[in-house]
C-alpha cells in the first residue's frame, strides 16, 4: 500500500505557550478514508494547518507520498492536497465563485482553458452549475461550504482533507455532503481525511479513525472505537445512537455480531437476523436485565450524568 | 440582510451598460479629471448637464441616482453659504456691514456643479459594471495589482464584517443594551469595535492560510474576458474628445 501521509514525532505548540499536538504519529494509505475525531481543542484543526503548507516548518516529519511537506514545491503541494477548513467565509475570499473555484488552478499555472474546464468540473461536483458569476456574500452558508469545498477540488488533490464538513448544515445539505465525501473517495480514488464531531455520520466516511487529543490516543475501526466506552468517556466522545440502541438491545437478549453503526446497517442487520431466525426474534426481561441496561446507559451517557 | 449594494442595477441594459468595461473606464475617468478642472461656470454646468444626460441614457433608477448624488450635495451645500461671505470681489449685497460677493457666489457654484458631475459620472460608471467587473477590469488595465487586492478584499468582506456587527448588535440589543450618549454606553461601544478589530484580524489570518494553501504567493491571478468593439472605440472617442474640448475651444 502507498503512504499517501505520514507524520511521525509531530509537536506543535502556539506562540502564547498552547501546546496544541504531542508526539504525533500516524499513517493513512492511498485511497483509504480516515476520520480523526476528539473533544473541542484537541488539536485537529492545528494538526490539519500542517497539512496544507500553513506552519512552514514542522517541529517533526511530515511526508506526503514519500516527499517531506517543507520541501516540496507549492503547485506540488497543491497538487497532493487539498484541505477545506471550517469557516466558508474565510476561503472564499474572491469576488466572485468563478474567481474563488479558478484560484487554485490558476496558480498551478495551468491555461486558461483547462482552468475553465476544471473550474465548470468541480462546480457540478458539488452541484452547483450556474453559480459561477454569483458574488459570494449572497450564497447560503450551505452553498458557500460548496463553493469552498469546490475551490479545493479544483486543484484535483489526491488527498482532500475536510475540517468538520458537516457542522452547521441543515439535514438535506449534511446528507448530501456525506454522500458527495464518500462518493469522492470511492469514486475517483481521492484518500479523504476528516475532523468532525458529528458520530452518527463517521461510519460512513470512515474505515479507519484516529482519536486525537494532543496526542493520538487510539486508532482502530469505527467499530472498536465506538466499543471502547472508557476510550470514549475519557476523551468526551460519543457513540452513534444507533449503536448504543442496539446494545440496549442486547441487553434484552437480541443477539447479533455486528452492532450496527448507522441506520441504514442496522435495518440491514435486523432483517439479516430475524430471516435467520425463521422470522422473528425474541427479546425478553430477566432479573439481570435491568442492572445490565443501566450499565449500558451509565457507560454510553457519560455525557449526560456525569458519574465517573 | 440588505447590502446597499452600488451594483445593484448592473444587471439592466442600456448603451452605458453595454459600454466594455476597459474602455467605459478609461474614458469615464478620464471625462471626470477634465470636468474637475474647467474653470469656466458656463463649462461647468455643460458638463453637468452633460452628466445628467449620461446618466439618463444608463436608465438607472432615478431614485437610486438622486438619492447618491443629494448625499454630496448636502454635503457641499455649506459652500454656498460661507464662500459669499469669504471669497473678495464685487459686492451684491450688504448685511449689516458684511458683504456678500458675486465671485464669492459663483466659485461656490463652480465647484459644487464640478463636484456633482464627477460623482454623477462616477456613479453611472461603478453602478452600470458589476463591481467584480470593475476590479477585474483594473486589473486588466495593469493597475498595481496591490491595490486591486486590496479593492478585491476590501468588497469581498465588507459585507462579513457588516454581518458580524450586526451579529453583535443584535445579540446586545438581545440582552438588554440600548446606545445611549452616556459613558457606559460608549465604553460598550467602543468595546465591540474592538471586538470588531480583533475579529477581523483573526479573520485576516485564516484567510491568508487558507490563500496559502492554494498556492498563493503574492501574485494576484484572475482571468478577464474582454472584447471591444467598433461602438467602444466610437463612445470612447466621443467621451474623450468632449473631455479634451472642455478645456481647449478657448484656443480654437
Ligand atoms: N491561534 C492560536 N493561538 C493560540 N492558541 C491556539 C490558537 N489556535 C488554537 N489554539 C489552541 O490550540 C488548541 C488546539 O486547537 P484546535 O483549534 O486545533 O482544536 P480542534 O481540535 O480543532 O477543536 P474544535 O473541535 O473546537 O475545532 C486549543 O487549546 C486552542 O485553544
Ligand atoms: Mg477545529
Amino acid at each position: 500500500m502507498v503512504e499517501a501521509i505520514k507524520v511521525e514525532d509531530l509537536n506543535y505548540s502556539y506562540s502564547d505557550g498552547t501546546k496544541a499536538l504531542e508526539d504525533i504519529g500516524l499513517t493513512i494509505y492511498e485511497g483509504e478514508k480516515v476520520v480523526v475525531v476528539g473533544p473541542n481543542g484537541a488539536g485537529k484543526t492545528t494538526f490539519f494547518l500542517h497539512l496544507n503548507g500553513t506552519i512552514k516548518n514542522p517541529q517533526g516529519d511530515v511526508r506526503v507520498f514519500g516527499k517531506r511537506i517543507s520541501d516540496m514545491k507549492i503547485e506540488d503541494r497543491i497538487h497532493q492536497v487539498g484541505v477545506v477548513f471550517q469557516d466558508p467565509d474565510d476561503q472564499l475570499f474572491m469576488p466572485t465563485v468563478f474567481d474563488d473555484v479558478a484560484f487554485g488552478p490558476i496558480n498551478m499555472g495551468l491555461d486558461e482553458e483547462e482552468v475553465e474546464k476544471r473550474v465548470n468540473k468541480a462546480l457540478s461536483k458539488v452541484g452547483l452549475e450556474g453559480f459561477e458569476k454569483k458574488v459570494s456574500h449572497n450564497l447560503s452558508y450551505g452553498q458557500k461550504k460548496r463553493v469552498a469545498l469546490a475551490a479545493v477540488l479544483s486543484m484535483e488533490p489526491k488527498v482532500l482533507v475536510l475540517d468538520e464538513p458537516t457542522a452547521n448544515l441543515d439535514p438535506k445539505s449534511r446528507a448530501d455532503f456525506i454522500s458527495l465525501i464518500s462518493d469522492l473517495n470511492e469514486r475517483d480514488g481521492i484518500t479523504t481525511i476528516i475532523a468532525m464531531h458529528d458520530v452518527n455520520a463517521l461510519p460512513t466516511l470512515a474505515d479507519r479513525v484516529y482519536v486525537l487529543n494532543k496526542r493520538i490516543v487510539a486508532e482502530g475501526s469505527p467499530r472498536d472505537i465506538f466499543s471502547d466506552w472508557s476510550l470514549l468517556k475519557d476523551n468526551s466522545l460519543e457513540a452513534p445512537d444507533v449503536f448504543k440502541l442496539f446494545k440496549v438491545l442486547n441487553c434484552f437478549g437480541y443477539s447479533s455480531d455486528d452492532l450496527p453503526l448507522s441506520f441504514d446497517e442496522a435495518v440491514e442487520v435486523l432483517t439479516r437476523t430475524i430471516e435467520g431466525t425463521e422470522g422473528h426474534i425474541h427479546l425478553h426481561i430477566h432479573e439481570h436485565t435491568h442492572k445490565e441496561i443501566s450499565h449500558v446507559m451509565d457507560s454510553y451517557n457519560h455525557h449526560r450524568n456525569g458519574k465517573k | 440582510m440588505e447590502y446597499p449594494e452600488i451594483d445593484a442595477y448592473s444587471s439592466m441594459d442600456s448603451p452605458i451598460h453595454r459600454f466594455d468595461p476597459r474602455a467605459k473606464i478609461v474614458s469615464f475617468t478620464f471625462l471626470i479629471f477634465s470636468l474637475v478642472f474647467v474653470n469656466d461656470i458656463r463649462v461647468a454646468f455643460s458638463g453637468l448637464v452633460f452628466s445628467f444626460f449620461i446618466l439618463l441614457v444608463s436608465r438607472l433608477p432615478p431614485g437610486f441616482a438622486l438619492k447618491r448624488i443629494r448625499m454630496v450635495f448636502f454635503f457641499l451645500f455649506p459652500l454656498l453659504l460661507v464662500m459669499p461671505l469669504t471669497v473678495e470681489g464685487r459686492e451684491i449685497a450688504n448685511i449689516s456691514g458684511i458683504s456678500v460677493t458675486l465671485d464669492g457666489l459663483i466659485f461656490a457654484s463652480l465647484i459644487i456643479m464640478r463636484a456633482l458631475a464627477a460623482v454623477t459620472l462616477a456613479l453611472t460608471m461603478l453602478a452600470t459594471t458589476r463591481f467584480d467587473m470593475t476590479m477585474k477590469t483594473l486589473y486588466a488595465l495593469k493597475i498595481p495589482g496591490t491595490l486591486v487586492q486590496m479593492l478585491m478584499f476590501t468588497y469581498r468582506y465588507i459585507f462579513v464584517i457588516t454581518d458580524e456587527f450586526s451579529r453583535m448588535w443584535e445579540s446586545m440589543e438581545c440582552k438588554g443594551f440600548s446606545l445611549k450618549a452616556n459613558y457606559h454606553g460608549l465604553s460598550i461601544f467602543g468595546n465591540m469595535l474592538g471586538m470588531i478589530i480583533i475579529k477581523s484580524y483573526d479573520r485576516t489570518r485564516r484567510v491568508y492560510e487558507s490563500m496559502v494553501s492554494k498556492g498563493y504567493s503574492g501574485r494576484p491571478r484572475t482571468l478577464v474576458h474582454l472584447k471591444m468593439s467598433a461602438k467602444d472605440y466610437v463612445l470612447s472617442t466621443c467621451m474623450v474628445g468632449i473631455a479634451i474640448f472642455v478645456h481647449a475651444y478657448q484656443f480654437i
